[in-house]
């Protein structure tokens, strides 16, 4: 039932001395959006690389769609769409032409409107590239991927450098790609993309993955309980330690209480509302970026750096 | 094969739509070729200008009879454009009142020019007449009688006497200032010289022994265009190669696009084949373009024959390999560019493409025969303008080598794998 597309074994890549990807194994299923998940320089784009066969792995094993990637790069590359990072086509060929050229490339007879249609391009289809927003060029990308109808679509950092109202039409695109039937293999920086999409995820910290799961087990598991934040003095704090005994402040002035489940929480919640109606309490449900922290020990900000 | 097809097409709409390929592979070209076909196809050959400042007056301050001939004997030779000066200028402070960019050459005719002439001339024919008296005397003294050969001697006794008494043997001269530097000085002098020397054969009654008769050596007449063509054509596939490539290829690599192409199923070969097939489409389109504006505006005759075509074909491979070679080697856009240039353009004007070499000192035409291109446009002059493909064999031999060796290096550096 679970079919496995991708299937990686204590995969290396070095660069001289530098130890890019550090013995990594993990596994994709047909039709699942998977995200490898981390900051910069934690390995991802080798590891997509090495799958998309740009690269040669040092030692270990990846086999795609059955095929291992050194020796069986033609026929993976036949079978796969690909969005590389920094992601550019042919500047002054329009938004068709380029498409087009990627369908001539595999030899395919593809319905190039109706799929520049479907990823909102059509009315665009006669621009060049270069004159296009960044929004638009990755929905390029991603159609110039998509167009030889590949069984796994890698997309390495799609939405990078986009704003949010553009990454949302970006994470729209990969929804449908992933509706037609593809197996999505992304890597991101960004957890919110992670939580929107994906059902599975690595998180990949300095070339070894820490964990690899369902996105809302990695969550249940590592993103810690549910909290209560609330401002306040001694009363309130009291008001909580009755409901559970791991209360604390953070460093912002906040009492937090933890709890096991939701329901706990908003009986907490509650009593601090019946004890003061403006009393600013709020129930904070454990995320992806909490699981992170624990599990990297830091947090990922806009750049895509680990603080 | 479907996919290099793909790639040739997808340049070519690149390129088409650069106004900056378009100037560099088209416009630019054609701009030299209507500049220097015009400017050297004027149809007769350059005048030397000659300034001339005559001393040689008479009471009337009309310049003398042989001053004149002087003047009229320099300008039927048809090699100057003749100025005159009046005896007041000074030449130093003309020049500096006149700057040029052409060297200056003053022709002075001193005073006495004509008197000292004459003069010499009746000297020399009086001298002749007492050598040849004085060879009488000795040939045929001992037939004459004694009262015949004293008058003989006492004849040329005489003439000698008034001859050194009378006649002064100083020569007249006259003052050819050239500039330093002037590299058409040696000509000038020569021309100034003959005409010199007609000169004094006429003053002296002299017949002339030996003539020149001087034609045209090509029956058909070929002109400036039908010899910059080929030079330009040769320049301007070697710079489309060498500039264009190297840094489009460098470009694609640093913006992705050869990314996006390494993880498609398209092989190396084809992307290193599209870029081949592009050049070489292009320079053919530029020949044409060359040889229809050369036919329209300077009514050239120098059509390319299927060597030539061939040729053509082989220069654009060349260049074009080793502008992938290069664009393969030098991972920075900028450097590549850089590269591009430092080497394009003094491979352009050293080679000799827009010049003939021989007039480059020896030294840079040795420098000239170790550049490709000069068997390029030297090959393609020979095919096109002199119609002697036999000559062409030295560049089709070392073109081809060119072509084949950094094909090959092409292959060995553009990489699909590992690409940053």
């Amino acid at each position: 039932m679970w079919e496995k597309v991708i299937e990686v074994e204590g995969l290396v890549k070095c660069y001289g001395k530098l130890v890019a990807v550090n013995g990594v194994s993990f596994e994709c299923y047909r039709g699942e959006i998977f995200s490898l998940i981390g900051p910069n320089g934690a390995g991802k784009t080798t590891t997509v690389e090495i799958l998309e066969c740009l690269r040669r792995p040092t030692s270990g094993s990846a086999r795609v769609l059955g095929f291992d990637v050194v020796g069986g790069e033609r026929e993976i590359k036949k079978r796969i769409g690909v969005m590389p990072q920094n992601f550019n086509a042919f500047e002054r060929l329009t938004v068709k032409e380029n498409v087009e050229l990627l369908a001539k490339i595999y030899g395919v007879k593809a319905d190039i409107k109706g799929l520049l249609e479907r990823m909102g391009l059509w009315d665009v289809r006669g621009r060049r590239y270069y004159t296009l927003s960044g929004g638009m060029k990755r929905r390029v990308g991603i159609c110039m991927a998509l167009v030889s109808d590949p069984e796994i679509l890698f997309l390495d950092e799609p939405t990078t450098g986009l704003d949010p109202q553009a990454r949302r039409e970006c994470w729209e695109v990969i929804r449908d790609a992933r509706r037609m039937g593809k197996t999505v293999f992304l890597t991101t920086h960004y957890m919110d993309e992670v939580e929107n999409l994906s059902d599975r995820a690595s998180i990949m910290i300095k070339g070894k993955i820490v964990a690899t799961d369902e996105v809302a087990t990695l969550i249940a598991k590592y993103g810690g309980g549910v909290k209560v934040a609330v401002k306040g003095g001694k009363e309130v704090e009291d008001l909580l330690t009755r409901f559970t005994n791991n209360v604390y402040r953070d460093g912002f002035g906040n009492i937090i209480g933890v709890f096991n489940s939701k329901l706990e929480a908003s009986r907490a919640l509650t009593a601090l509302y019946q004890y003061s109606d403006k009393c600013a309490a709020e129930m904070i449900l454990p995320s992806l970026e909490e699981a992170f922290l624990r599990l990297a020990g830091g947090r990922i900000d806009e750049r895509g750096e680990l603080v | 094969m479907k996919g290099t097809f793909a790639i040739f097409k997808a340049l070519t709409k690149v390129w088409l739509r650069s106004k900056t390929g378009i100037f560099f592979s088209f416009l630019f070209p054609l701009m030299l070729l209507l500049t220097f076909g015009t400017v050297f196809g004027g149809g007769q050959a350059a005048k030397y200008q000659l300034y001339i400042q005559n001393f040689d007056l008479d009471d009337n301050g009309e310049p003398t009879e042989l001053s004149k001939t002087l003047i009229k004997a320099l300008n039927s030779t048809e090699s100057f454009d003749i100025k005159n000066l009046d005896v007041e200028v000074n030449i130093t402070e003309y020049m500096r009142a006149h700057p040029s960019f052409t060297s200056y050459r003053f022709l002075i005719i001193p005073k006495g020019f004509q008197q000292k002439a004459m003069n010499k001339t009746v000297s020399a024919r009086v001298g002749v007449i007492i050598d040849t008296l004085l060879k009488i005397e000795e040939i045929y003294g001992k037939y004459m009688d004694g009262e015949s050969r004293q008058r003989v001697k006492e004849g040329r006794e005489a003439l000698s006497a008034w001859r050194n008494k009378t006649l002064t043997a100083e020569e007249a001269e006259i003052l050819l200032l050239t500039e330093e530097g002037d590299t058409s000085a040696p000509t000038i002098k020569g021309i100034v010289y003959s005409v010199i020397n007609a000169l004094n054969n006429a003053l002296v009654g002299a017949e002339e022994i030996v003539s020149v008769t001087s034609k045209p050596i090509v029956e058909k007449l070929l002109t400036a265009a039908d010899y910059y063509l080929p030079g330009y054509i040769a320049a301007f596939i070697m710079t489309n190669g060498i500039i264009g490539v190297t840094s489009n290829v460098a470009e694609y690599r640093r913006n992705g696009v050869v990314k996006r192409l390494a993880a498609t199923p398209l092989p190396k070969s084809s992307w290193i084949l599209g870029n081949i097939l592009q050049q070489t489409a292009l320079a053919f389109l530029l020949t044409l373009i060359m040889l229809a504006v050369g036919w329209f505006v300077f009514g050239i005759r120098s059509l390319p024959d299927v060597y030539a075509l061939l040729l053509i074909f082989i220069g654009a491979v060349t260049f074009c390999s080793i502008g992938m070679f290069l664009g393969g080697v030098i991972r920075d856009v900028e450097a590549a560019y850089g590269a591009g240039n430092a080497i394009a353009f003094p491979m352009m004007f050293l080679s000799g493409s827009f010049w003939p070499i021989e007039i480059m000192p020896n030294y840079l035409q040795t420098v000239a025969k170790l550049l490709p291109l000069y068997y390029f446009h030297d090959g393609l002059r020979k095919a096109m303008m002199l119609r002697i493909p036999q000559h062409t064999i030295t560049s089709f031999i070392i073109l081809g080598a060119l072509a084949a060796l950094f094909t090959v290096l092409a292959v060995k550096v553009t990489r699909w794998k590992e690409l940053d």
